[in-house]
């Protein structure tokens, strides 16, 4: 079910990605990728990150991201409802004790947490929407 | 991931236009420029050594000169390597015996900097890699289709002393990318030899 969550995130955000990305004029930051990248980090804290990164969208950025668009909008919806039910199955995970949050995780979240907080919440979110590859790219290279 | 920058010369400017180029990692702040896509007069700049690293993304921009003036920088769309990428189709062996075809599937390389670089095949790019397997049998026109993760198939039951064509496809299910078919490579089965 995870995986067929993660193509129908794939594929909402590819057809939205140039429309998102065009909003985002700052090319020298990144959220998620600088400066540290999210592939280096180790697979041990995978599921932390993961886990951390799929709260950080849902409780940061879909609800900030309202374009004036209403198919980008529905676009941003369905991709909110796939991470929805992945977080739901992370959740049993995180229950069980099987996600556990070594320091370095811990750093990196905080690293991303504060570029998130160095931007304004519009631009911050539509930044982090338009990142989603980076993070599908990271998550699917290292399954 | 051979990434060649495009461009269209301005309208109505005719020969004389002069280009150069730079490129920047997104999320890092500085323009680097491409020395060897400077004054040039092509409309292609190659940047597949500059954006090599597939964990990361990229923009471009091009200037163009004309007696003394210069437009403004045109800029790309953040460009992903990984996935904004064209993936050319497997190559395909075949051996048969008399009631089978075996096929062996290879991907190709991901773009080296030079001929004696470390070979990266696209699997270890692609984790999702699949190949899609067409077998034609000449004689009755049936064809079959197999979808296979690992790179080697064989086709038994078949009729000996009959040709079968077979032709293959990439496909990555995530991100979602394939190539086209390769071209078709026919061989015949034995022919049956207690017939």
């Amino acid at each position: 079910r995870i995986l067929m969550s993660v193509t129908e995130i794939r594929s909402g955000f590819t057809a939205i990605k140039a429309n998102i990305q065009a909003r985002d004029p700052i090319r020298t930051l990144s959220i998620l990728s600088h400066p540290q990248s999210l592939h280096k980090v180790k697979s041990s804290d995978r599921c932390c990150i993961i886990h951390n990164l799929f709260n950080f969208y849902m409780d940061k950025v879909f609800k900030h991201c309202q374009t004036e668009d209403s198919y980008i909008n529905r676009k941003i919806s369905s991709i909110a409802n796939s991470f929805l039910s992945i977080k739901k199955k992370l959740e049993q995970c995180h229950n069980q004790n099987k996600c556990l949050c070594g320091q370095e995780s811990t750093e990196k979240f905080k690293q991303i947490l504060a570029n998130y907080e160095g931007l304004n919440i519009t631009s911050a979110a539509i930044k982090s929407l338009g990142e989603l590859d980076i993070l599908l790219d990271w998550m699917e290279k290292s399954r | 991931m051979k990434n060649v920058l495009h461009w269209s010369a301005p309208e109505g400017t005719g020969d004389g236009v002069l280009y150069k180029v730079k490129y920047s990692v997104y999320g890092v702040g500085k323009w680097i420029r491409k020395p060897e896509c400077r004054n040039i007069n092509r409309t292609w700049c190659d940047l597949s050594n500059e954006t090599a690293d597939y964990e990361e993304q990229y923009y471009a921009s091009v200037k163009a000169f004309l007696n003394g003036m210069c437009s403004d920088w045109m800029e790309t769309t953040r460009f992903n390597p990984l996935t904004d990428t064209k993936i050319d189709p497997p190559m395909v062996n075949v051996s048969s015996t008399e009631k089978s075809i075996s096929i062996i599937l290879t991907a190709p390389e991901k773009w080296k900097r030079s001929p004696d670089g470390e070979s990266v095949s696209l699997l270890q790019v692609y984790p999702g890699l699949q190949y899609n397997v067409s077998v034609l049998n000449k004689k009755t026109k049936k064809r079959w289709f197999f979808s296979v993760s690992n790179n080697t198939l064989v086709v038994p039951w078949l009729e000996p002393g009959t040709a079968y064509c077979v032709s293959a496809q990439i496909h990555v299910t995530t991100p979602l990318l394939h190539s086209g078919f390769s071209k078709e490579y026919c061989i015949a089965t034995l022919k049956d030899k207690t017939a």
